[in-house]
């Protein structure tokens, strides 16, 4: 599975023509220089770099690169003081947000691209697709099918606060001079992994942007999983949970008993 | 050097872990404390999730309370049948205290209910301790001119009148075995949501509900907290899958390696002192936790994950 999932990582050819009728259609190749990342015991991050080339390229042409992490749910609840204290309160369920949301471009996102196009796409912290199911419905109004949430205008800030958590942990980032242009149409970047990065399954993608919008994509896949001793540790834990727990005690009194030993002995 | 927890997810130095282990292993061996109450919220404080932090702290107890237990078996300095009393009262709450665990997890109100259970208990038994022990000092000054009247008579108490009495030969008692049970639940529950062993709240139970001999007290307290710890890493294990032992493992070597240190210095200071500072600690760790519950967060949200299959 893992050979399967190196081998067709390596390399895959982007989609011409996404958006543009163009006379010759660019296309974007890229690869890393790890596709799969081990998180042993000595885990303290990691840089990958991604590298590739465009054919086709312009000199205004712009590269953006989204790395997406495993998507989870997630609650985020509101802190209110009552009675002098702070109560988490409010929650709202956001549905598959990524655990990992990276972007490098050329150039800040906002001159690379068009607002919608950018939106389209979820490039950029301020366009990623945060969905909270449970309070949100869809009304006609005006003739136009638009997404209302039942909290209001409050699940900005619900939406800000996930961004802002994630940032700090350095889970999420958006960085405007990340993408490196070399020449010949080369381009390389660094994914930066920081100690927190959650296991799963990962996709790069890279989009070539032409006169605001992206005409021309590819992407690779990355995975980060456990390894080592880490790994046998977490599937004890979570395969055979009782026998983990008998292990536990057994080896705390094991340690009690022994260092009672030791040190009596003196 | 940074260590990656296998079951916390985060990478920690592993000096960090070793000197807390140390640290508050030297301040229990010290005190005679079990040293949950302290390292608990150290473990929360370097980031480790509340959940594996309370988990992994009851394993650890279960090797720093193992050599004090052994040594007061040898000696024979506890009661056991009011140990097993208070064992079938711990089992009972310690089970009750992980569903109620996973319960509060799931609201997201476990952090809420950790630190507040923490400040709460923390301030009284710390606050009561301070006075009790600056009572005692001021005391040995004027001992020299006249003694205290002891009153050796009990007033006939409520807990007196409670059906099934039962004598305790270790602690020359008669009682109903209807007290210890429920201060065992209490402690039991105590130890599955806060990570503690509980005898902080036990020693202080026993003496002044039960009213046994401190003779037996501590010994029996370590009976008691080394079973109960002992079920609630393997029920945490087995069902919320929270118990990280290669955390657990670098706690317990800094922690027997200090409480040993700890127990030698402790014997060259007055109990008295020795007292007062363990209050003063106690009240510093309730106060930062308290200060944290009304001081208004950085951050207005809270983020959580949803809690479907575990982790």
């Amino acid at each position: 599975m893992i050979f399967f999932l190196a081998a067709t990582a390596l390399l895959i050819q982007g989609q011409p023509d996404l958006e543009a009728p163009s006379d010759f259609a660019p296309r974007v190749v890229a690869a890393l220089s790890q596709e799969i990342v081990e998180i042993r015991s000595d885990f303290a991050g990691a840089d990958i770099i991604l590298f590739g080339a465009v054919t086709g390229l312009e000199d205004t042409d712009d590269l953006v690169i989204v790395v997406r992490g495993p998507q989870t749910d997630l609650r985020v609840m509101r802190k209110e003081r009552t009675f002098g204290i702070w109560i988490n309160r409010a929650p709202v369920r956001f549905a598959d947000v990524p655990s990992y949301y990276s972007v490098a471009s050329t150039r800040p996102l906002g001159d690379v691209g068009t607002f919608s196009s950018l939106r389209r796409a979820g490039i950029g912290l301020e366009h990623l697709r945060l969905s909270a199911p449970d309070s949100e419905r869809t009304e006609v109004r005006l003739g136009v099918e638009v997404t209302v949430s039942d909290v209001g205008d409050e699940i900005i800030e619900y939406r800000d606060a996930i961004s802002r958590n994630r940032r700090r942990d350095a889970l999420f980032a958006e960085t405007a001079s990340g993408v490196q242009m070399l020449e010949g149409g080369l381009f390389r970047a660094t994914v930066a992994l920081p100690p927190a990065t959650p296991v799963g399954n990962y996709t790069a993608d890279v989009y070539l942007f032409r006169d605001g919008r992206a005409v021309a994509s590819g992407s690779v896949a990355l995975e980060v999983h456990k390894a080592g001793m880490e790994r046998l540790i977490y599937e004890f834990a979570h395969q055979h949970g009782w026998l983990y727990g008998l292990v536990a005690v057994a080896l705390a009194l094991l340690f009690g008993w022994g260092a009672a030993a030791i040190f009596n002995r003196r | 050097m940074q260590i990656y927890l296998p079951i916390a997810e985060i990478s920690v130095n592993i000096f960090l872990l070793l000197g807390l282990g140390l640290g508050v292993g030297f301040l229990s061996g010290m005190f005679g404390v079990g040293g949950g109450f302290l390292m608990t919220p150290l473990l929360f404080f370097i980031g480790i999730p509340p959940a594996v932090a309370v988990s992994t702290e009851a394993n650890q107890i279960v090797a720093s309370s193992a050599s004090g237990a052994l040594a007061h078996w040898r000696r024979r300095s506890l009661d056991i049948k009011m140990g097993l009393l208070l064992l079938l009262g711990g089992t009972a709450g310690s089970i009750a205290g992980v569903q109620l665990f996973a319960f509060l997890r799931s609201l997201g109100q476990i952090d809420l209910i950790i630190s507040l259970s923490y400040v709460s208990f923390l301030g009284v038994v710390g606050g009561l301790m301070f006075i009790e022990s600056v009572g005692a000092i001021r005391r040995r000054g004027r001992e020299k001119t006249a003694t205290q009247p002891v009153s050796k008579r009990r007033k006939r108490r409520l807990i007196d009148r409670l059906p099934f009495k039962t004598r305790f030969p270790s602690s020359g008692l008669y009682l109903s075995v209807i007290p210890p049970i429920i201060i065992g639940f209490f402690v039991g529950v105590l130890a599955a949501i806060m990570g503690v062993g509980g005898g902080f709240i036990m020693v202080p139970a026993m003496i002044y509900i039960l009213r046994m001999p401190t003779s037996v007290v501590v010994g029996t307290s370590l009976f008691q907290i080394l079973f109960v710890t002992a079920l609630t890493t393997f029920l945490q294990a087995t069902q919320n899958h929270t118990v990280d032992l290669v955390l657990a493992l670098l706690l317990m070597v800094g922690g027997v390696i200090g409480a040993q240190l700890g127990a030698r210095a402790g014997r060259k200071i007055k109990a008295e002192e020795l007292r007062i500072a363990l209050a003063l600690m106690v009240l510093i760790v309730c106060t930062k936790l308290g200060w944290d519950l009304v001081a208004t967060p950085n951050d207005l949200f809270a983020i959580l994950p949803m809690q479907e299959g575990g982790h």
